[in-house]
């Protein structure tokens, strides 16, 4: 008789002892789940904000910007002839401003909407960096400038165009 | 014989409560040693798991401070200013890390940063990378606030904003600057950047003595910090080199130098493209040699008259064009 009472003590806080861990291990899950939550979503309104910041200055970059190509230097002019080789070079600049795709489209005067290739620049109007559609847009309104032959003239062009950034989203 | 066997015997028997209380005071039934050792076993796993969780976080906040910073370098990004300045105040004391690597394409800025917490830095191993941004500074910058100032580098095209960082703790006096290094301080209005009435302890900068913590020959273009020389070319670069440990300003101009020659063969590109539209620049045989140079940089000493010169032709010859390359 006191041998079972023992057992069944025994037995009792076997079953307790794996519930509390059991608990521990549960809760632990939980608060684990909550900080890598908390982590991700920090790192993606890191990722946001840097789309945000970096679609306002992207145009005045090296890679995309006028420069005085078309005359003096203007803020937030895009070289679209510049632009054009950047695409066919774009393996390159894998990773380099931590972005998805930049896609620049003409909104006036208003096209009908086509992708820009080499074959028929530049009677287009979207410019796409890399192929894929953009996703969690920020943008930036910018003028499209390029050269054009005239009557025999060198000519600028220059277009109202904006300019698009989607980043890699991490949820 | 028998006889005392049994008086013995007799006296322990007339001691019963003494011989159950030794007992009682040695025994502990197995339930309470399963819980003991089962019990210290969870108390060590919740220890255990919290100091491995408070150590996540500080990692955690580190690699986001970092990221953050660099983020915030982004507005640094120039159009058509000459220069311009920013600042960050960061909650604790602070140790912001500079490491620069040639790796790849474009190489990599790193940045690793280390918060004092409990009067000890915190020792983190993540590093955060970008591969767009070149952070001229000493190895580490230490301090609670940090001044960031950034300069476009024009080579001869505009190949990126340098970016300088100083901590707040630092001053840096300027004796004997030329005029236009002194208007340009003095328009940035940087709190620890000095041309007159400078503080003590500030580290000194010369433009035309040896007796400094800083020497510049501006007309030779090169730094001198000790026993390092440090060559550079435009203001852009001998900001970088006063304010920079010699192996990030050699190790961060190579990683220019590689953007630059990228840029080199976009606008090399660019000038058949257009030509195809009638609209001629002939830059190409020049844009060709200097991308080559740019390759094969290895040190601020191959910044030499010739490369030099090359990219001042170019300039020259891109201002006369029909059709501008840049």
């Amino acid at each position: 008789m006191i041998q079972k009472k023992a057992q069944l003590k025994i037995q009792q806080m076997a079953f307790m002892l794996i519930a509390v861990t059991l608990f521990f291990v549960l809760v632990g899950m939980f608060v684990l789940t909550i900080y890598v939550s908390g982590l991700k979503n920090s790192a993606a309104s890191l990722d946001e904000k840097n789309a945000l910041l970096l679609v306002t200055k992207l145009a005045n970059s090296p890679e995309f910007s006028c420069g005085e190509a078309f005359g003096n230097v203007r803020t937030n002019c895009i070289d679209a002839d510049k632009v054009m080789m950047l695409k066919e070079k774009i393996s390159q600049y894998k990773r380099f401003w931590d972005i998805e795709n930049v896609e620049i489209r003409t909104i006036y005067p208003k096209s009908e909407n086509k992708e820009c290739t080499l074959e028929n620049y530049p009677n287009c109007n979207i410019l796409k960096i890399r192929e894929g559609n953009i996703t969690t847009e920020y943008s930036n309104f910018v003028s499209l400038c390029r050269k054009k032959v005239f009557n025999g003239e060198v000519e600028n062009k220059c277009e109202l165009a904006k300019l698009m950034i989607s980043y890699n989203s991490r949820k | 014989m028998k006889s005392k066997k049994d008086n013995k015997s007799k006296i322990f028997s007339n001691r019963p409560a003494l011989k159950n209380q030794t007992k009682g005071f040695l025994q502990i039934s197995f339930a309470w040693l399963f819980a003991i050792i089962v019990g210290g076993f969870i108390l060590f796993l919740a220890i255990y798991a919290s100091t491995k969780i408070i150590n996540t976080e500080q990692t955690s906040l580190d690699a986001g401070t970092a990221k953050e910073i660099g983020v915030l370098l982004n507005p640094l990004e120039t159009g058509f200013e000459t220069g311009k300045k920013n600042s960050i105040t960061l909650p604790a004391e602070t140790r912001i890390y500079n490491r620069c690597n040639n790796n790849g394409v474009f190489g990599r800025q790193i940045i690793k940063i280390s918060q004092k917490s409990f009067d000890k830095w915190t020792d983190t191993n993540v590093n955060v990378g970008f591969s767009n941004k070149y952070i001229f500074s000493e190895n580490f910058v230490e301090g609670k606030k940090f001044f960031l100032f950034s300069k476009p580098f024009k080579f001869p095209f505009k190949v990126t904003d340098l970016i300088y960082l100083i901590s707040s703790d630092k001053n840096y006096c300027f004796v004997n600057a030329p005029d236009e290094i002194k208007s340009e301080l003095s328009d940035l209005n940087q709190e620890n950047l000095f041309t007159k009435n400078c503080p003590a302890k500030s580290v000194k900068v010369c433009f035309d003595s040896k007796d400094c913590n800083v020497s510049v020959n501006y007309g030779g273009g090169y730094v001198e910090k000790g026993n390092e020389t440090m060559y550079f070319y435009s203001d852009a670069l001998m900001y970088a080199a006063i304010f920079s440990e010699k192996e990030i300003y050699e190790c961060q101009l190579k990683r220019v130098m590689q953007r630059g020659e990228q840029l080199t063969s976009l606008y090399k590109d660019k000038a058949e493209f257009i030509s195809r539209e009638g609209c001629n620049s002939n830059l190409d045989s020049d844009l060709l040699e200097l991308g080559n140079l740019e390759n094969s940089l290895s040190g601020s000493e191959n910044l030499n008259n010739y490369m030099i010169n090359l990219a001042n032709n170019l300039k020259k010859e891109n201002d006369l064009a029909e059709c501008k390359l840049w």
